[in-house]
């Protein structure tokens, strides 16, 4: 039963809310001072302007109460900017987005967090990375390496589990953006039994992938590819290769999410979502549903992006294992039933708190990983056009 | 005990955003050593397998790496890599008779120009002398259990080894 | 004496090439066990028909090539035109159990029943079996580093019974998986492993269709 009553809502005072977004200001500033080391202009600038568009997100969530909106504008700038300074780099340092073999050889490959699933196997069964990419940095577009990424990618996934996926993933930003943009949804009903394609691809590419010993999603699924890299088609099959990432990416980043204002790509095809939803299970944070407060109206479910409420859910007070925590059921529910949680605390005890301890710790490493995406991304345009 | 899972529900939140606070100084280079220290490697069809000997020529080495077998149903060939790195610049045409195994006798003959421009493609005959390896024939890079490309200064060669 | 050492050998090769077995007979498996009823019986059940008849095409493909002389130099996978048709064999199979599997009675139900692949009526064939004898009959890499010692032995009848020995001990890998008897079945379970094999299915049928055309997957 709730011990309080949540009132809808006069905004938290300015003093208040600039209190509570304290920390995230000193941690904004600690994050992006080493950029002022930079020679580079437009890096100092746009370092600026991402610790200032970060900090002020997070102010505007405390004084609104809520979280989703906000939360949606770092996305789909992340989404939007990973791509421009990805691509210049790419371009910058070999001419074209297509991958070469020679840099498949020399272990250049950049690292994304998508076959990190696909790795698993391969590596606990025979100690090895079936990656074409560099343990440690190696140079070229390698970075600081797969062990760095595999690393960042850990500390996030423990912090907020399936979380990555709404304040960490560079690329889900594209289709939260296209999915906003329409006022309606032209198809309402989508069958719920779609939520169980990213499970599917994941069973699907990991056994592949160690039959085949090659990154199989990368190499046949991946419709980002059209926003990063690929590898360079050297035949027919290639061809059809970059085809087939090409119309996943029209289909299920584009296109549906304009018509069914549903994150399509995520909800029904991303195994690394499904693989992530594995670290929901050991997550402190979670979203529950109040019942002494829940109509129910169903407004959360048909709010959530990625179909992650059911009716029997919500009978149970609970979200679905899909649940990306990105707080658009919260900020939709008109009785405040649905609430950010602490597990083995009362439900709606506290809500508020478990929504700030939750979002320090989720703002705080989208700031540390994303926001140094978003900067990049940020001075590529300053840099060539200012 | 509803006051003692709520105070561990508390204490885990608090030791989540600790762990977010930590990791990029602490934590991030403990992960990244951990997981580097673990002993794995990439597939060598991509990294060509470790060196195992090397050979002085005229201005240029040759290393020769460890024998790479593909894996389960990879579509490749078993291949041996050989690396040339030249101590300045490699000559513009290379023909070489390579003594693959260390047996003293030579078991490929390799030939190549190499272009001025690093950009341009490259083409390699092998004429096997040891019925062990494959001849290739004006090969690129369509396969990497059989190619020839230029990496930095060097160039890399992989012969097919017969089944 | 020297028979049993190679029948040792046989052993040890099949223990050393168990997670290569499994690793290639992954796709097929393990999808194909999560669309089966819960229950380790069930599961057990189907490993042994998949192994049995797994057994029997290795058999069946080894004395022929026997026969053939040509169990020493067994044709590239890639190049042959059989393994073409085994895999779309093998694509097919898998789309028609996932198909199936969908029209079987509720997996969470008690029994032992295994989902049936064929026309309606009498003629149907547990799924297991034909997916057994497929893969089987396509030649992974670990049967060819067995067909390469077998080829060495006196006779026809020692011969398989090298093969044989060495499947049985890369079969002592499958016996974890009636393991999965334990996830509960429900429509999630189902619905993601039958997704599942069509995906893989569709991968296979098209693998196949490029060995066909003188190509591996990546058209080289």
């Amino acid at each position: 039963m709730a011990a309080k009553v949540l009132l809808t809502r006069e905004p938290r005072s300015i003093g208040r809310s600039l209190l509570l977004t304290l920390p995230i200001a000193i941690w904004a500033a600690l994050m992006f001072t080493p950029a002022f080391g930079h020679a580079n202009r437009a890096q100092r600038i746009a370092s600026v302007i991402t610790a200032i568009f970060m900090v002020i997100l997070f102010f505007m969530m405390m004084r609104t109460w809520s979280t989703y909106r906000w939360r949606r504008w770092f996305f789909v700038a992340l989404g939007l900017l990973f791509p421009v300074g990805f691509i210049h780099q790419v371009i910058a340092m070999r001419g074209t987005m297509g991958i070469p073999i020679e840099e498949m050889i020399a272990g250049r490959t950049p690292f994304c967090f998508l076959p990190i699933p696909l790795l698993i196997l391969p590596a606990a069964l025979f100690k090895t990375v079936v990656f074409p990419g560099s343990i440690l940095a190696g140079g070229g577009m390698s970075g600081a390496g797969m062990a760095a990424m595999a690393g960042i990618w850990l500390a996030v996934a423990i912090v907020v589990g399936k979380g990555w996926c709404s304040y960490a993933c560079f690329f889900g930003g594209i289709e939260e953006g296209m999915a906003s943009l329409p006022a309606k949804a032209k198809v309402k009903k989508i069958d719920p039994r779609w939520r169980y394609g990213p499970w599917a691809v994941l069973l699907a590419m990991v056994l592949l992938s160690l039959a085949l010993f090659e990154p199989a999603y990368c190499m046949w699924l991946c419709p980002f590819k059209a926003v990063s890299e690929y590898v360079a088609a050297r035949n027919t099959v290639g061809m059809v290769q970059n085809g087939i990432f090409i119309a996943l990416f029209a289909g299920l980043v584009v296109a549906l999410p304009l018509v069914t204002k549903k994150r399509t790509q995520c909800a029904f095809f991303c195994p690394f979502g499904a693989f992530q939803s594995l670290f929901n299970k050991a997550s402190v944070f979670d979203v529950k549903i109040d019942k002494a407060r829940c109509t129910p109206c169903v407004l959360c479910q048909k709010s959530c992006p990625t179909l992650s409420l059911s009716e029997a859910s919500i009978a149970k007070g609970e979200t679905l294992m899909s649940c990306m925590k990105c707080g658009a059921c919260v900020d939709a529910c008109p009785k405040d039933a649905v609430v950010w949680h602490i597990r083995g605390t009362e439900v709606a005890a506290k809500p508020e708190r478990a929504r700030l301890l939750f979002l320090y710790a989720a703002w705080g490493m989208a700031i540390m990983f994303a926001g140094g995406i978003i900067a990049e991304g940020l001075a590529t345009i300053l840099h060539l056009f200012a | 005990m509803q006051k003692l899972k709520a105070k561990l529900g508390y204490a885990g939140a608090g030791m989540t955003v600790l762990l977010a606070v930590l990791a990029p100084f602490v934590l991030y280079g403990v992960f990244t050593k951990g997981f580097s220290s673990v002993g794995l490697h990439v597939d060598e069809m991509y990294s060509g397998g470790p060196k195992v000997r090397t050979i002085q020529a005229a201005g240029y080495t040759i290393d020769i790496h460890r024998q790479v077998s593909p894996h389960l149903l990879q579509n490749e060939k078993a291949f041996v890599q050989l690396d040339w790195r030249p101590a300045s610049a490699l000559p513009s045409q290379v023909n070489d008779d390579v003594d693959i195994d260390g047996d003293g006798k030579p078991d490929v003959h390799v030939s190549f120009a190499v272009p001025k421009d690093p950009k341009a493609p490259l083409r390699v005959n092998v004429d096997p002398l040891n019925p062990r390896y494959e001849a290739m024939r004006n090969v690129g890079k369509q396969k990497f259990s059989e190619l020839i490309v230029r990496v930095d200064d060097a160039v890399l060669v992989r012969v097919p080894v017969a089944q | 004496m020297a028979a049993a050492f190679a029948f040792g050998e046989a052993f040890v090769l099949g223990l050393a090439s168990g997670p290569a077995c499994v690793a290639s007979c992954g796709p097929v498996v393990i999808p194909s066990l999560l669309a089966e009823r819960s229950g380790v019986r069930p599961q057990a059940r189907y490993l042994a028909v998949f192994l049995a008849t797994r057994l029997c095409g290795y058999l069946a493909f080894a004395a022929v090539a026997w026969e053939m002389g040509t169990l020493l130099a067994l044709p590239a996978r890639e190049r042959s035109w059989f393994f073409a048709v085994i895999h779309i064999l093998l694509a097919c199979a898998l789309g028609w159990y996932a198909y199936s599997a969908g029209h079987a009675c509720a997996p969470a139900a008690v029994g032992s029943e295994l989902v049936t692949i064929g026309p309606a009526g009498r003629r149907r064939v547990p799924g297991a079996a034909v997916l057994g004898f497929l893969t089987g009959i396509s030649l992974c890499p670990p049967f060819v580093a067995a067909g390469v010692r077998a080829a060495e032995m006196a006779n026809l009848v020692a011969a398989l019974l090298f093969f044989a020995i060495f499947f049985v001990a890369t079969a002592v890998w499958f016996v974890p998986f009636a393991g999965l008897g334990w996830v509960r079945r429900n429509e999630a379970v189902t619905t993601v492993a039958r997704m599942a094999m069509a995906l893989i299915a569709v991968y296979y049928f098209y693998a196949g269709l490029m060995i066909l055309i003188g190509k591996s997957a990546y058209g080289r």
